[in-house]
Parts: C-alpha cells; structure tokens; sequence
C-alpha cells in the first residue's frame, strides 16, 4: 500500500539569489566580483574558512600577519601574491553574500544546492549556479601510497599556506608536472632540502612538445627552467624518467625504492611527496547530471559545457526538469591554471548575466573570449612536456586503490575476471567507493582496470546519488529550505492491518519441514 | 517458429526470479533467465536487507517462516558455503518495533494479543526495561515495544548476486543485459520470447518482472494494478558495533540496522522519484530527512554519525500490500510473480521453491493462495 501523491515536478521555490557560485578559488571569485557589480545577488559557499582556493589559499591571513609571514610569503613567490588584487576585490564588493566553511553535498541541474556548515544544512536556489570547485590532484595509486609520510604535493602546499608549517626530514618529490617543481623551489626558499627530486618525465618529453610552444607560452617556460636551474644551484639532485615507484615501511614510510633507466634507487625518507598532475574535481557535476567525457590522455572525465561554461546535461532521465542552470569555470572545467582560471570565471559571469537577462549577446564577450584564449596557450605545450607519470599504467595487483576500504587492485581484476563488466557492481559486491571520499579516489583507477579488460568499453563513473560529500544525520533531520512539493512523502505503507479472526482466514503458522 | 528448448523462461533477473530458476534447475528443469539490467539491479539487490517476520502480513506469515529456514541454511540452499557467507546473513538478532508513544504501545499490544490468538507465539510485546537493556542509546522516550528473536538481516546486494550465481552454476541460463521485446503464448501451448538475445521458447512462462511485472502483465492483456515505487534507503559512514537488532517504526518512518561492515542502513518505506520507462531512479532528499529525523528522535547519539550515500531501486506495489504470485487467470503456462511491496528480500527463498514447485507438479502450495493474481478482477479486494 502506498500514500501520497505521485512524484512530479515541484512548483519552483523563490530563488536565494541571482547566482550561486560555488567555490572562492580564482574562477569563483572573478566570477562573484563581476556578478555583484552588475548589481547581481550573488551567494558564494566555500568549504573553505577563507577565500582564495587552493592557490591562493590563506593569502589575505598572511598578509594580514606580516611582518611575521614576510619569509612565508617570499618563499611562497610571486605567483601568490598575484592573487592580493582579486582577494581584495572579492571581500570587498557589495552584494556578495560569502559563506565560508560550508560543503555543498548536492547539485541539481535546476540550480538547487544542498549546503552543510557545522551541524546546519539545507537547499537553497539560484536562477543559475557556477560551478567553480576546481581541480583535484590526479589520483596515483602505486605500492605503498597509503602509508603514513606519504602525501601529494597539494597537501603540502595547503600544511604550508594555511598551517604555515614546513615539513621537517629526508624528503623526496616524486612525479610530474609543473607543481612539483613549484613545490620544490618553495621549500627550498624555506630553507627545506629534499633529498631527491624524482621525475617521471623526460627531456625527451619536452623535446617533442617544443613544436606546441607559443610565444604567449614562454613565460610559462621560462619560469620552469628558472626553478629547475635554482634546485640545480642548490645542489638538490633531479633526476627524470623514474619508474616503478615503492614506498615501503611498517607503520610509516621508512625508505623509497624506484627505477631511474636501468638502476634501481633505493634511500632512507621521512616523507613522500607524489604528485601527477591535476584533473577536474567532477564530482559536484556529476551529482548534477552533467555529462562527463572519458579523457583517455587525462586518465580521468571532463565535464562537457559551452566554451563559456553552460553545462550539458546527460541524456537521459533526471530528478529535475527544465534547462540545465549550472555553468562550470576555471580547473574545475579544462585545467589551466589561476590566470585561465580568473579570465573564464569573468567569461562564465558575462554569460550568466545575459541567461539572466533571458538570452541574448553578452556584452564584452567576445574580448573574455580572447583573453580565455589567451590564457590557454601554453597547455598544449605543458599537457605534451608533463605527461601522465606515476598514472600513466594501471596498478599492479598488490597495490591499493580504494584506501577507505582497502581494496587492492588484484581482488578488482579478479572481479573482472568473473565477469563483472559494470563498475557500479564492482562497487555493489567490493565495496570499492563506498567509503567517506565515495570513489573521488579510486573511479579512475577502478574504471581503467575495467577498460585494460574490456577496451571498448567507454569508462563510466559510479552512479552517483546524494549526498555528493559526507551529511550528518542531525543535519538531515533538521533540514532547511526543502521544496514543499517536492519533499512531500511517497511512502510505503508497511504497518499490518488488523484482520479480523475468522476460523477460516487463520494462517497455517507452522513451517513445512 | 522455434520449438521450446526452455521448460521455464522467467522474465525478470531478481531475488525472486533467480531464487525460482535455482529450484527449477536444481530439479532438472531448463530454465532461461532474461535481465534487462544486471541481475539485482532494482528492488532485490537495492533494499535494506531485513530478514523480517515482525509485524509481517498475516497472509504472508507461513511463507515468510519457511523463508526465514531457508535463509538459515543458504550454504544447503545455494549449494556452497563461501557463496552464502557472502550474503552476511544474521539471524538471531531480532528485530524489535519501536512503540514511541502511546499510541503505538496500544496499538504493539493488540498486535501481540492477536497474534497469540492465532498460535503464532515468534512476536511478542516487550518492555521497557529489557527494551532499553537491548538498545544502548535508546531515547527515554521509547516505551516498549514488538519483538521477534528470530529474525535479522543480510546483504541484499550480495545476495541477489548469489542467488543469481547459484542459479547459473545449477543450471539455468541467465541472460544479462537483454531485453524482451515480445512474449507471446504459442498456438498449442507453450510461449515465446523476442529478445535482444535471439528468439527464446519455453513451456512455461514466469512474469518475475518485478517493477515492470504490471506492464508486462499489462502486454499480455491482463491487468493487475501496482504503482512503482523508488525505495530509498540512507548508509552512514562505518562507526562501532552498537546495536544488534534491527530497529523498526510502527508509525514512523524508522528501519535501521548496523551492517557486518559496520555502517547504518537507514530505510523507513520512502520513495525516491521512480523512471520506470528509463530503469532507473532518483533519491529525493527532503523525503529522507523524515527517516533522519526518526533515527535520530530514537537515538540521539546518533545525530553526529555522516550519511555517506543513498541507494534507490525500484518496486511495484500492489494495492493490498501482498504480491501475486500465482498462474495467470488468462494465459495458460503463466505465472505472475511480483509486487512484493518492499518486503520480499525475505520471501524469495521460499518463493522460489513453492513456484518451482508448482510449475513443476502443476499443484498450488496452499502458501501461495492469498496472493492469487486474479484476486481484483475477481472482487476479492482486502
């Protein structure tokens, strides 16, 4: 028996505001700050405690804390600082309502968002939404990985710009891409020395990308072989082309081993630093419905949207109807970096106001355009000098790839081998993705091991359900801003009736033997 | 027209349906299961797993006892123990119905003296004291309640799966990822399915369609009314072993047990937005926050513990809550076999056998008569 009516589409809730961007990294905030002074309302959620992203992350403390930051901050560079401007303006514009420390756990392509701060959370509703959650570090299972001292480039950057730590030990970077060797020139400003600078790319990588390079690109260039010149000045050993990295230790890394040509390197270490490159954080987009497109060179999916970042919904059904209200800016759409980031989150902001306005030209459009473009130039260069290092092959069967629940990349391909060809069974009967990060680890790797099998299969994500990020069930039981036609209950109607006691209506209770 | 190479084709890869296949091919019988999805996929694989007689359906009640043996001695069943010690089945940990008010206390006690009425002697009133004994962490506000030791839980997910593998490795052919376009009785006898995978006959056919078994039965000229449901259920991060039994409403919208890997099924009977034509289906949030907010009413502590993720499959419902199962009131060689209501996780087992039984001997196990299809057609609405 069922009560209620049936499920339809709800009347539309009064929009919270205008736009609801999501995220205060560079596209966020560009995005905000030209919003707002169009006169829009606008409501930024940031699960951070302060604007900036991962970039620039903790800027406006640190300046606030000089002198005492002032070694911090050079070290740091000038690439951070460049964030002061946009920090600036962003805090100080009119008409943005920024919420800090709150996670956003659902998405609909309605422009519906599901908030958490603390214990609190609810729904609140823009008349369009920027997606600008940015990129995630791509993730690098190898044996070892999970060990604690083992950490990715980006979390060492977050312990030092918003912890104002440094790390401490035998330190070894390994990987690719240009926040590696950021990294290491940070540290070293620090005064910290790693031991060993361990790349997985070659020259002979940045040799075949040379024909990709752009005049607009040498300032990129020149900046990397600027910080590869002073690690060298330094004394601080980089050597390239490394393979088949271990990390190995009891209860913590003890000691790396890797393949660098033909010898095998082994060294006493303290702590690991991996990175390899960075891929779109999608999870936000998927919950949403958006379509996502496997990326073979990426090892990893791409949101599809318009080059000004209206998203693309999959076909297919959804919990929501009507045109699809979510633009995505910045890393979280094509990786490009900060500058990329701050032109198309002021593209995306222009293309909103004209869906405000109902259609139509935006204004100045074409002059973003142009500057997005610009700030593009060097990636093909980078994608072609940086490729896929520590995830460029699928791990071998001891090494784990879901860490929550500790999975290992041989009981996945012996799934497969069974017969198992749709990773949300894979999910269903391992539990791979099932734990707190909900597979933003372990999608990749699990649907690259599916792929290795089955190479035509296009590689899809898990089936994503809400809540996209861990919600208290406090929380939920007190939640806000819930769409009253929406939320009304269909349930079943389990409770027994009472029948009445007729000889013949009297069950045989006994089992059959 | 192809000559029948199946004694049984089941439509319909779920507990139910492979549950029926095993029987079938355990007695030397061909029988051919066709998925549309993966077997499992909806209401078999996507439910809270409980292993429940307690404030079951009385009609339900000897079928649901002859499941609940069955359940307690699956490595017999399936014919191998590391298949069945997948599907974590725990029995014995009961299943206790929460009475929050007094209301439900009145209503708990005429339940129980019903039921003692009848012979039925599994369900009994508890009280406070042993109540909160059971229950570390219960709300003072809980007043007593129902209970059944014997019941308890499993994995739904992982035994539809076994089901399914027991059923292949006995065999019966299962066929993922197909399609009927077509089933139709043949001149003669017997019946023939169009199907992504070819043209398939068999003597016998079984609409195991779960929620498509109302538009299959539909196709064929028969109406038998369902509405589809998406019943969601809520799973929390993992936390400590707490609580034993499984816990259920009366008038809430309460059902949750501590899984073997340590996390929260949270369920209560609500549903997400269905898209049957689509097969698939939405967890509606607000919906669940009722569920939320009854766990969390029952045991406070449980206020910080995060949801994870949702699971939503679908269901069809039947209009006196109790499934058809039974051979089709128009078609010869049909069986309809669906509509369980969000409570036939427990059943299938039993299910299984008594159809098989049937479609075998061609005699209705007296279990199986309340739930004779043809019971609205025929005036006979409870």
């Amino acid at each position: 028996m069922i009560a209620g009516p049936p499920p339809g589409r709800s009347d539309r809730m009064p929009p919270d505001a205008d736009v609801i961007v999501i995220g205060a990294g560079p596209a966020g905030m560009s995005a905000a700050v030209e919003l707002a002074a169009a006169g829009r309302s606008v409501i930024v959620l940031d699960m951070n405690a302060g604007p900036g992203g991962q970039v620039f992350r903790g800027l406006g403390e640190n300046l606030a804390a000089r002198p005492a930051t002032d070694a911090l901050l050079a070290a740091l560079g000038p690439a951070y600082r460049a964030g002061e401007r946009l920090v600036h303006a962003f805090v100080t514009a009119a008409g943005i309502d920024y919420r800090p420390s709150t996670t956003v756990w659902d998405l609909r392509s309605d422009g519906t968002v599901g908030w958490l701060r603390g214990a609190d959370a609810g729904y609140i509703r823009g008349r369009q939404v920027l997606l600008a959650t940015g990129a995630m570090e791509r993730p690098v299972p190898f044996p070892g990985w999970t060990l604690p001292g083992v950490m990715t480039a980006g979390a060492v950057q977050t312990l030092i710009k918003a912890g104002r730590l440094q790390p401490e030990g035998r330190i070894v970077l390994a990987g690719t891409g240009p926040l590696i060797l950021l990294l290491a020139d940070q540290l070293r400003r620090l005064g910290v020395r790693p031991c060993l600078i361990a790349r997985t790319d070659r020259l002979r990588d940045k040799v075949a990308a040379l024909p990709r390079l752009r005049p607009r690109g040498l300032p990129a260039l020149i900046k990397g072989l600027g910080w590869i010149a002073r690690l060298r000045l330094a004394g601080i050993p980089v050597i390239t082309g490394v393979t088949d990295l271990r990390a190995v230790g009891q209860d913590r890394v003890e000691r790396i081993s890797l393949r660098a040509g033909r010898r095998r390197i082994d060294l006493p270490c303290d702590l690991l630093i991996v990175h390899d490159g960075i891929v779109p954080a999608t999870d936000l987009a998927h919950a949403a419905g958006i379509e996502l497109a496997w990326a073979k060179a990426e090892a990893g999916w791409l949101p599809v949207t318009l080059t000004d970042g209206l998203a693309q919904a999959a076909p297919g059904p959804a919990l929501t109807s009507g045109p699809c209200r979510i633009f995505i800016s910045g890393d979280g759409r094509r990786i490009g970096g900060a500058e990329a980031a701050v032109a198309h989150g002021r593209m995306a902001a222009q293309a909103i106001l004209s869906a405000l306005r109902g259609g139509g030209a935006a204004t100045g459009a074409r002059l973003t355009f142009a500057e997005v473009r610009h700030s593009l130039v060097p990636r093909p260069f980078l994608d072609r000098a940086f490729p896929l290092g520590l995830a460029a092959g699928v791990p071998c069967d001891s090494t784990l790839v879901c860490r929550c629940e500790e999975i290992t990349a041989g009981a996945i391909r012996a799934e497969i081998r069974k017969g198992a060809r749709d990773i949300n069974l894979l999910r269903a009967t391992l539990r791979c993705g099932m734990g707190p990060c909900q597979g933003r680890n372990c999608a990749t790797t699990v649907a690259r091991l599916l792929a290795e099998a089955h190479p035509a299969a296009t590689p899809a994500p898990f089936r994503a359900r809400p809540p996209a990020r861990p919600l208290p069930l406090g929380a939920l039981a007190r939640l806000t801003g819930a769409d009253r036609a929406l939320a009304e209950i269909v349930s079943l109607q389990d409770k027994p009736v009472m029948m009445p006691r007729a000889a013949e209506d009297t069950p045989d209770a006994q089992p059959r033997a | 027209m192809p000559s029948p190479v199946h004694d049984v084709l089941i439509v319909g890869g779920g507990l139910q349906g492979c549950a029926i296949a095993l029987c079938l091919a355990r007695a030397g019988k061909r029988a051919v299961v066709i998925e549309q999805q993966m077997a499992g996929r909806h209401a078999s694989g996507v439910n809270a797993g409980g292993l429940r007689t307690l404030m079951r359906d009385l009609r339900e009640y000897p079928l649901a006892m002859r499941a609940r043996q069955i359940w307690g001695s699956l490595a017999d069943h399936l014919g191998s123990a590391p298949a069945a010690a997948t599907c974590e089945v725990r029995l014995g940990t009961g299943q206790i119905a929460l009475a929050m008010d007094h209301a439900e206390l009145d209503w708990a006690a005429a339940r129980a003296a019903d039921m003692q009425h009848r012979g039925i002697h599994t369900e009994s009133l508890i009280g406070p004291g042993a109540l909160h004994r059971l229950l570390p962490g219960l709300s003072k506000a809980a007043l007593g309640g129902l209970i059944t030791q014997g019941d308890g839980h499993a994995n739904p997910a992982m035994a539809a799966r076994a089901f399914r593998d027991a059923a292949e490795a006995a065999g019966a052919t299962i066929l993922e990822n197909r399609t009927v376009q077509d089933l139709t009785p043949v001149t003669g006898g017997g019946w023939r399915a169009v199907t992504s995978a070819g043209d398939i006959g068999a003597d016998q056919a079984v609409n195991a369609a779960g929620a498509w078994g109302g538009a299959l039965a539909e196709r064929l000229g028969e109406t038998l009314p369902v509405s589809v449901l998406a019943l969601s259920m809520m799973v929390t991060a993992r936390i400590r072993p707490f609580v034993t039994p499984v816990v259920i409403g009366i008038d809430q919208p309460l059902s949750f047990k501590q899984t073997a890997a340590g996390s929260l099924v949270i369920g209560g009977g609500i549903s997400g937005k269905p898209c049957l034509q689509d097969r698939t289906s939405f967890t509606i949030m607000e919906r669940l926050a009722g569920s939320a907010a009854a766990t969390v009413a029952a045991f406070p502590a449980l206020a910080n513990v995060p949801i994870l993720r949702t699971w939503t499959g679908l269901e069809a419902a039947t209009p006196d809550g109790v499934p058809y199962i039974g051979p089709s009131a128009l078609h010869p060689g049909l069986w309809h076999v669906f509509g369980f209501c969000g409570h036939g996780f427990l059943l299938g087992p039993a299910v299984g056998e008594a159809v098989a039984d049937a479609l075998i001997h061609g005699t209705i196990d007296p279990m199986l008569r309340p739930f004779a299809p043809g019971r609205f057609a025929a005036g006979l609405a409870a």
